[in-house]
């Protein structure tokens, strides 16, 4: 008899602190659990009255989250800070009916970066009005430059020798630029990236290479025919190989979008360009990385290559057919 | 003296119980109570965003008065009308890259509120994280497209009309909300419908900050044109340049109008039909709404094009496909 009140104490005693304990280490999941499921457990729904522009409630029947919130908004780019290194772009274009709307949601992007430098080459024998006169509206900090890719490069699809890559002498163009206009010795930092006019960035790329010290590097969406490559980054923080499956020895398995460089290297190396000719599909980067780096000074970035800050997405050509042989619209409305 | 020392351990032991039971209930409680400890923050975060804001936006006002500028940039207006951008979005690849640029040329435009809906049956955590983050004032809706109206894989884009529910939905939404809301001022607002693979320019957004019904401008990259316009002469939208269509009711696309907020509140039925023909989901919406020559034409009388209808191509994934099914695929934790 005794036993048995005893053991009916002790399972009372610890009954209550096993609930406890349970449902405490349930709490530490449940705010990740919450945003996965539709916020069934929170009841009630709530206004904060303080601001008339302010509403927030946690559910409703309907399961409607409405945010209303007041952040900074400005059509200018942020004003010029001393502290930060400058981040040059580099971008190649040419014209074709989307150059424009490329452009405009580029600047759109770029009018969030401090300290942002536009470096806009055109592959055309003159600079457009076009390109002209959207740089100028925009309001961004920039240079525009342009040469034209020689006509037999373009087309010349010999295996022998192959056409040059799109973009590649726009670029070095501006390598050349900087290595003109800025002295090795300058006290100015700067960060060179080579963005294309359709690809896809976010704010947070531009912060992390803003770090730079010789060449960073991050994973890039939507190449190598894979939802994603990336830098293969051991436990020391160091890129020790490439997570691709298009030819993955390449010196530098990386598109142009997930790598930036730090000016003083370009100067420091005056002769690294891309090369023209004679470079096999894919090794571009290559190229002009193996003159800069080796594989073992390249500073990961994107929590040691784990995020996705860049999308190498691709714009469908338009089909114009309407327009006919002697086109339909009116060819003074710039588009 | 076992008696009482039978006694005083029962005394302690129910007391001890009390003591854990209250502890638990407490606890329980406690946790019920989640959000209101959020709450108190946010208020004052609010309040310091928006003093930020204006204090930057005066700052801005100070270094630039140039009198080129058009009246509304140099005055603080007390009700600036707000735009309410209705955008339907689906899973997809390329959909956080696509809401991404939209954000960014977003948080340019004052005074916006973005409403996206999901095609889906419930939340995705990719556009709940992302909203979260985005830094906007937006409303997160979600409805399914019925299985008989949805593109199946390899049907051409324009088989079946999209993101009509979506739209309806929105629309439902901000007449739900409005309701609650009796006033002048909150009838002043402009809705606009922003598909999520377009182009926007800033400007657009000012041009139709001012309508009054309904108004319109030309599209770039659409109809199978380098644009489509709204003609106008005396003012007037006299008819459509287009190439595809002409004689439908109103032969624009939905980037190329944008409807005043009273007006959607005005009508409450007014909605995109989706079983409509192709071609004609703007016209079911706007034909209830208003005639040709009520039209406001913006963009310098429709001769300026600063939206474009641009689309995003499918990223291609052999070989990822290749490697899923090997089970070697990339690591589905890293969201793209």
């Amino acid at each position: 008899m005794p036993k048995r009140r005893d053991i009916l104490a002790i399972v009372l005693i610890v009954l209550p602190w096993t609930l406890l304990i349970t449902v405490w280490h349930q709490s530490a999941i449940a705010p990740l659990l919450a945003i996965r499921k539709d916020d069934g457990a929170d009841r009630g729904r709530r206004e904060a009255g303080q601001a008339s522009d302010s509403k927030e409630y946690c559910s409703s029947d309907k399961d409607i989250v409405e945010v209303v919130r007041t952040e900074y908004v400005y059509t200018r780019p942020p004003p010029w800070s001393d502290g930060l290194p400058t981040i040059h772009i580099i971008t190649p274009t040419y014209s074709r009916p989307v150059q424009k709307a490329e452009l405009t949601r580029l600047a759109n992007t770029f009018l969030h970066v401090a300290n942002l430098h536009w470096i806009l080459v055109e592959d055309s024998q003159r600079r457009t009005p076009l390109v002209t006169r959207m740089l100028k509206e925009t309001g961004l900090n920039y240079t525009h430059l342009n040469v034209e890719t020689p006509r037999n490069y373009k087309l010349r699809a010999d295996t022998r020798d192959p056409r040059i890559p799109r973009g590649t002498m726009q670029r070095n163009l501006a390598l050349r630029w900087l290595r003109e206009t800025f002295n090795s010795n300058s006290s100015q930092a700067g960060i060179v990236y080579f963005a294309d006019d359709d690809n896809t960035y976010s704010l947070e790329l531009f912060e992390e290479m803003r770090s730079t010290r010789k060449v960073s590097v991050w994973p890039v969406a939507f190449v190598g025919g894979l939802r994603y490559e990336s830098p293969k980054v051991n436990a020391a923080g160091k890129v020790y190989g490439w997570k691709t499956v298009f030819d993955p020895h390449r010196p530098f398995a990386i598109d142009m979008a997930g790598f930036a460089i730090n000016l003083r290297l370009i100067l420091f190396k005056p002769q690294a360009y891309f090369k023209l000719r004679g470079v096999k599909g894919g090794y571009q980067e290559s190229s002009l990385l193996r003159e800069l780096v080796t594989l073992n000074d390249l500073e990961p970035k994107a929590s040691n290559c784990t995020k996705i800050l860049v999308w190498h997405t691709r714009t469908e050509k338009p089909v114009l057919v309407n327009e006919g042989k002697k086109g339909f619209t009116d060819p003074n409305v710039e588009i | 003296m076992a008696t009482r020392m039978k006694l005083k351990l029962k005394t302690v032991f129910v007391l001890y119980f009390m003591v854990s039971l209250m502890g638990l209930i407490y606890a329980l409680m406690q946790l019920g109570q989640r959000c209101d400890c959020a709450e108190h923050d946010m208020p004052k975060d609010r309040t310091i965003s928006r003093l930020r804001g204006e204090l930057h936006r005066l700052q801005e006002q100070m270094r630039k008065a140039e009198p080129t500028k058009p009246p509304q940039k140099l005055a603080v207006k007390p009700a600036q009308p707000t735009i309410y951008v209705i955008t339907p979005t689906y899973t997809r690849f390329v959909q956080k890259a696509e809401l991404t640029r939209l954000a960014q040329t977003f948080l340019h435009v004052p005074q916006l509120h973005w409403i996206l809906v999901e095609d889906s049956p419930h939340k995705t955590p990719l556009v709940s994280g992302f909203l979260a983050s985005s830094g906007l004032a937006y409303t997160h809706l979600h409805t399914p497209t019925p299985r008989d109206r949805k593109l199946q894989e390899g049907d051409p884009s324009w088989l079946k009309p999209r993101g009509a529910e979506q739209r309806n939905e929105g629309l439902r939404w901000l007449r739900e909300d409005r309701r609650g809301q009796p006033g002048a001022d909150t009838q002043l607002g402009v809705v606009y419908f922003a598909d999520d693979d377009n182009t926007y320019s800033l400007q657009l957004f000012e041009e139709m900050r001012g309508t009054q019904r309904v108004s319109v401008w030309p599209v770039g990259l659409v109809g199978g044109m380098r644009y489509e316009r709204p003609v106008v002469e005396g003012g007037k939208v006299v008819r459509f340049h287009t190439g595809w269509r002409p004689s439908r009711p109103f032969p624009l696309d939905m980037a190329g109008f944008a409807v005043s907020l009273k007006l959607v509140i005005a009508n409450q039925d007014a909605c995109f039909d989706g079983d409509a023909p192709m071609g004609f989901l703007e016209s079911s919406f706007l034909q209830g709404l208003v005639t040709m020559d009520e039209l406001e034409p913006k963009a310098e009388n429709c001769t300026k094009v600063l939206v474009w209808h641009t689309r995003t191509e499918k990223p291609k994934m052999k070989r990822e496909e290749a490697l899923q099914k090997q089970g070697l695929g990339s690591d589905t934790a890293v969201e793209v």
